[in-house]
């Protein structure tokens, strides 16, 4: 609701912050603070894992914003810059507290016999098993642990698409990628995901054993 | 009508028969295989809860003054007036 007296009025675009923030307007850049810093941190903790790092990583990212902003072509999509601005501060802080750690993806991919069958046909099916909320949000920690392991062209494709569900249009804008790359690097990343996930739901001998 | 083997269904199609992007045709090849393969079908229920697990993935909370403290730490280190 509306204060009295306020008229309403459309919300400013992005860009519309953009041409604020670039004249000094301090009005435009609070705005545009209040209207991404969720999905910045949110996008940061996909990266880092732990809530200091993320939101240290969201004021490096508005100050980067805030010192840069001239150099955003304005015709292009803002919140693409902006992610990718994002993006780059949490791998740089990534990279300072654990650098070169990125699993072989093609070791988790499934397996096939010559003729073409899955080699290992995986028993129980454990999918049931996320039905129950405290499993499920057990086993969402466990892949987000996977899913940092993975190296970063595959962890933000699945981070993006799946845990914060972006359009796959803006996915692509962001990172600069085709469609075509956009899906096979999404569908290789859940192969992976859903093999560790499988693994560990097999029980620890199984997954040492691969 | 094609045969496909699991490593095509897998590997090559799940992705697009998942996003609806997959012609009809190849629709019913595929869901003709999966009825008939056991192996896959947990293939497939395993990929679907895997993609429902990573959505609780979100963080739960974002700081309540979050916000507050991007403004503050911008300020101090680029001189912004308040």
């Amino acid at each position: 609701m509306k204060p009295d007296g306020v008229a309403a009025q459309a919300e400013p675009s992005d860009l519309d912050l953009v041409r604020g923030i670039k004249s000094g307007d301090e009005d435009a850049f609070e705005q545009m603070v209040e209207r991404y810093h969720a999905r910045v941190y949110s996008l940061s903790y996909g990266v880092l894992r732990n809530a200091e790092d993320a939101e240290e990583a969201t004021q490096d990212t508005f100050l980067t914003l805030y010192r840069k902003i001239g150099t955003f072509d304005e015709t292009k999509k803002f919140f693409s810059w902006f992610y990718r601005v994002a993006l780059n501060q949490a791998y740089s802080r990534a990279r300072r507290r654990k650098p070169g750690t990125a699993v072989a993806i093609d070791d988790f991919l499934p397996k096939f016999a010559s003729d073409g069958h899955l080699a290992s046909p995986e028993l129980p099916d454990w999918s049931a098993s996320v039905e129950d909320e405290v499993i499920a949000r057990e086993l969402a920690a466990r892949a987000g642990e996977f899913i940092a392991d993975l190296p970063p062209a595959y962890r933000d494709v699945i981070w993006m698409y799946d845990v914060e569900e972006m359009a796959t249009s803006d996915i692509a804008d962001t990172l600069e990628i085709s469609i075509p790359a956009l899906k096979s690097r999404l569908h290789r990343a859940r192969l992976y995901v859903r093999q560790r996930l499988a693994d560990i739901s097999r029980g620890p001998a199984q997954a040492e054993a691969r | 009508m094609t045969d496909w083997t699991c490593r095509q269904v897998i590997l090559d199609l799940l992705i697009e028969y998942e996003d609806g992007t997959m012609a009809g045709l190849d629709r019913s090849d595929f869901e003709r295989h999966i009825d008939m393969c056991p192996p896959c079908v947990r293939f497939l229920t395993t990929y679907r809860a895997t993609g429902k697990t990573l959505k609780l993935l979100k963080p739960e909370e974002i700081p309540s003054d979050l916000a507050r403290s991007v403004l503050a730490f911008v300020q101090s280190r680029a001189g912004r007036k308040a």
